[in-house]
């Protein structure tokens, strides 16, 4: 990594909600551009809050968030798409009520001056996902699951992001929808953009990551090259006390 | 005669509609049913009455400034009260709404009293249409509120603010990711509740007369209209309207006419008991 | 003077009990009740047609049942609705309650309203005593009334709703059980606010519909967010801190030679609508903040958070 900047780039990060106590307990962290980094860790480990608190929905209490060199730490959600910062969320990741068109519409509407949005880039993403382009009037909340995940990686890829943040993708898929999912995450990555993997189902990831970190209560326990990581030291890692 | 109850109806029901679309859209968007509507319609009215009758303006015009008037009202209430209770929970957003119905339907009982008042238009004498009775203020309801239906589908359904509206209500977080700003689209929102308050405001005034308690004899119609359609879907709170309307009407036949109001009341509570969802909206029951 | 007092303690007595009662249907069950007047009428109303033939004791009783059962029919049609169709159908009550006394004269005398009301232990004194006695009952009633609900509101039965008030998935977890005991805390409110009106009418002796009006729902609504919701005590000092202030603009009144008597009743409410709002945006938890309660309260048997 060394000599390129780092594509995303986290110090001291800490959040938590309403006046509870820190969830996220200080996280630092650097990813090199083009790469896949998945996030695993036990449950209640605080990988979805930290995930959230880097797309903006909850305000980090401390730390910062640099995606390309812009500091978006105190952006909201919105705003931070528009500097090249895109998420997916785990459940509810379509406008249900919407159709396939309009969501795909949406996804670029409301990103003011956003390079790299257009109609190239539209085709682009639309031949990572043929199989939504196809029925523009549907429903969106009438896709099965495996199909609302590929329309929901599309709305976030038509923003043409810097970093693409992904809460779980293989969250209540079918085996065969989980590799096929996978692939898709391989096949952004091939596009240029570096992906942030936050996933429960370790071996789905670490088959596609190129690094995974490891967070236990909130705080980063590991950071290595996928190939390094043992089933061993997982195990260790997940069942250890905390702090 | 029924027909002409029918036809009465249904002009009742049009000057519904706004209100109760007014209603929905903010319950879709902001999540909370805003108890100010009836004070709303109130307010717009009067604004329209002084730009009408204190300051000569002809009523077209003086409506377009009341709407204006109200627009800038109710994103002023949103951004100073209702916006700041957002994270507080929708039993705080009932309550503090209520407190701006006082405020609002007061300012104008302090500054005009309790006394009603007239717009400065002409009398007209009413159309015989193969003996029906139509009044020109009936007209002039009709084609005003067909004509604000139609926008308002038009700027939900082909539009990309409307996208941005219908997105904010199904999932505020993920349009939020999608570029979509919840707070300008909460505030453009308020704007085109005070635009239908207002605009329903004068066509109420026409019809009755101005006073302070106009919006409120409507509120529970208004809530009627809503909640029959369906709370959220303005297909259902223009199809609820007209439904009241008619019901509200037709109940001459058999109940006094001091007791129209219970109507709407007697429709709420078989809709509870039947189907609270309406016709065309999503489930009600607390999660 | 002592009059003007007896008149105000005796109007505070009423306002306290009818804040007493949202203070346990909102504050402490998370009920929102938009008809207020409603059932304060109903019980005036109730108790001016029953106490000629019953007496003035059953006649409370009387206005007090029926209100709890008011309720009841209410909380039962939307109990498992979301809070907002309690609070539209409450609304849409108190209007049906406002047109019916206004229109059923052969009941409630219509716009003219009942008179000639029998009071409390009228026969016990002189009439230039009365006012002592009826001041000493209001005041015996609230102390009761407050006793009840505070003992109501610390047992098992509050505790439940109080933790079920602000967390709906709890509420939800729990069941049938917790619908039952938030459809009791509505009943049991109704009724006081039956009582209330019972002693408005005991008091007046005579009533009509211009008496109920939207000013008792919003007060009653302030009082309780002012004291702190779910806090009786606070409630007390809320109710009495708001009733002397709307007493002050009386003199207002008299001092500003401008103002009329619909403007006074116009600043009145504006007012306590926009101390409604300032108090939920400043100062949610009341000017009196409710005592806090301890894991322990909760979970007696637990050894605390571990």
């Amino acid at each position: 990594m060394t000599g390129v900047a780092p594509a995303l780039s986290v110090r001291g990060l800490r959040s938590g909600y309403g006046n509870g106590g820190d969830i996220v307990c200080g996280i630092d962290l650097d990813q090199a551009p083009e790469s896949i980094l998945a996030v695993i860790g036990p449950n209640g480990s605080g990988k979805s809050t930290f995930v959230k608190t880097l797309a903006g929905l909850l305000r980090p209490r401390a730390g910062t968030v640099v995606v390309t060199g812009t500091d978006v730490s105190h952006l909201s959600p919105a705003r931070r798409v528009a500097s090249g910062l895109a998420y997916v969320p785990q459940e509810a990741n379509v406008f249900g009520n919407l159709t396939i068109g309009e969501n795909l519409k949406l996804a670029t509407e409301f990103l003011s001056g956003r390079a790299g949005v257009g109609p190239a880039q539209r085709q682009q993403v639309m031949a990572l996902f043929p199989e939504i382009a196809v029925r523009p009037k549907l429903l969106a909340g009438n896709l099965s699951g495996g199909q609302r995940q590929m329309l929901a990686f599309a709305c976030a890829l038509l923003a043409n992001p810097e970093v693409l943040l992904l809460d779980e993708p293989s969250a209540g898929l079918s085996p065969k929808f989980v590799g096929e999912t996978m692939e898709a995450v391989t096949r952004v990555r091939e596009s240029g953009v570096t992906v942030l993997l936050v996933e429960q189902n370790v071996a789905a990831a670490l088959r596609v990551a190129d690094e995974v970190m490891v967070l236990v209560a909130g705080r980063r326990s590991l950071r290595v090259p996928a190939r390094d990581v043992s089933s061993a030291d997982l195990a260790a890692l997940f069942f250890a006390k905390a702090g | 005669m029924v027909a002409q109850l029918i036809l009465d109806g249904l002009v009742t029901g049009l000057l519904l509609a706004l209100p109760a679309l007014a209603l929905t859209l903010t319950f879709a968007i902001l999540h909370f049913p805003n108890f100010a509507i009836g004070a709303m319609l109130t307010l717009g009215s009067y604004a329209a009455w002084i730009a009408n009758s204190l300051l000569g303006i002809p009523l077209a015009m003086a409506a377009v400034l009341a709407a204006l008037a109200m627009a800038v009202v109710a994103m002023l209430c949103d951004f100073l009260v209702f916006a700041r209770l957002r994270d507080r929970g929708s039993m705080t957003l009932l309550v503090a709404s209520m407190g701006v119905s006082l405020i609002l339907e007061n300012v104008c009982r302090f500054s005009f009293g309790n006394s009603t008042r007239n717009f400065a238009i002409e009398v007209a004498r009413p159309i015989r249409w193969h003996g029906l009775r139509i009044n020109h203020e009936q007209l002039i309801t009709a084609v005003t509120v067909v004509a604000c239906v139609i926008l308002m589908q038009m700027l939900l359904h082909a539009s990309p603010l409307g996208r941005a509206m219908r997105a904010v209500a199904d999932n505020p977080s993920l349009a939020a990711v999608r570029g979509v700003e919840r707070q300008t689209v909460s505030s453009i929102t308020w704007c085109l509740a005070g635009v239908l308050s207002a605009l329903s405001g004068v066509l109420a005034g026409m019809d009755r007369a101005v006073d302070p308690l106009l919006g409120w004899n409507y509120q529970i119609p208004i809530f009627a209209a809503a909640i029959l359609g369906g709370l959220g879907s303005p297909t259902g709170a223009i199809v609820g309207a007209l439904v009241i309307g008619l019901a509200e009407e037709l109940s001459s036949l058999v109940l006094p006419t001091n007791y129209r109001q219970i109507v709407s009341f007697a429709v709420i509570l078989m809709l509870l008991l039947v189907r609270s969802q309406g016709l065309f909206g999503g489930k009600a029951v607390r999660k | 003077m002592i009059a003007y007092l007896t008149t105000l303690l005796v109007l505070v007595a009423v306002s306290a009990l009818v804040g007493l009662a949202l203070n346990l249907q909102w504050g402490v069950a998370g009920l929102v009740n938009f008809g207020v007047v409603g059932f304060v009428a109903l019980g005036a109303y109730a108790t001016a047609v029953l106490s000629p033939p019953l007496g003035w004791f059953a006649g409370m009783v009387a206005a007090a049942a029926l209100c709890a059962v008011a309720s009841t029919a209410l909380a039962l049609l939307s109990i498992r609705l979301e809070e907002n169709y309690l609070a539209i159908v409450t609304i849409g009550f108190g209007e049906a309650v406002r047109i019916l006394l206004l229109n059923e004269t052969w009941l409630t005398g219509g716009a003219l309203g009942i008179a000639d009301i029998p009071r409390p232990f009228v026969s016990l004194v002189s009439p230039a005593r009365y006012d002592v006695v009826l001041l000493c009952f209001s005041l015996a009633l609230v102390a009761i009334v407050f006793t009840v609900l505070e003992m109501l509101i610390r047992s098992p039965f509050g505790r439940v709703l109080r933790a079920v008030r602000d967390d709906a998935t709890v509420a939800a977890a729990l069941g049938k059980p917790v619908l039952m005991l938030r459809i009791k805390a509505f009943a049991i409110g109704g009724a006081v606010m039956g009582v209330a009106g019972a002693l408005h009418a005991f008091y007046l002796t005579y009533i009509d519909p211009s008496q109920f009006t939207s000013i008792i729902t919003a007060y009653a609504f302030m009082a309780v967010i002012a004291g702190g919701r779910g806090s009786n005590v606070g409630l007390l000092f809320g109710a009495g801190t708001i009733m002397a202030l709307l007493e002050a603009t009386r003199f207002l009144k008299d001092a500003v030679e401008m103002i009329d008597g619909t403007q006074l009743a116009a600043l009145r409410l504006g007012l306590i609508g926009l101390g409604i709002v300032l108090l939920l945006l400043l100062r949610p938890q009341g000017l009196f903040s409710e005592p806090r309660r301890r894991v322990r309260d909760f979970f007696p048997n637990d050894g605390g958070p571990n």
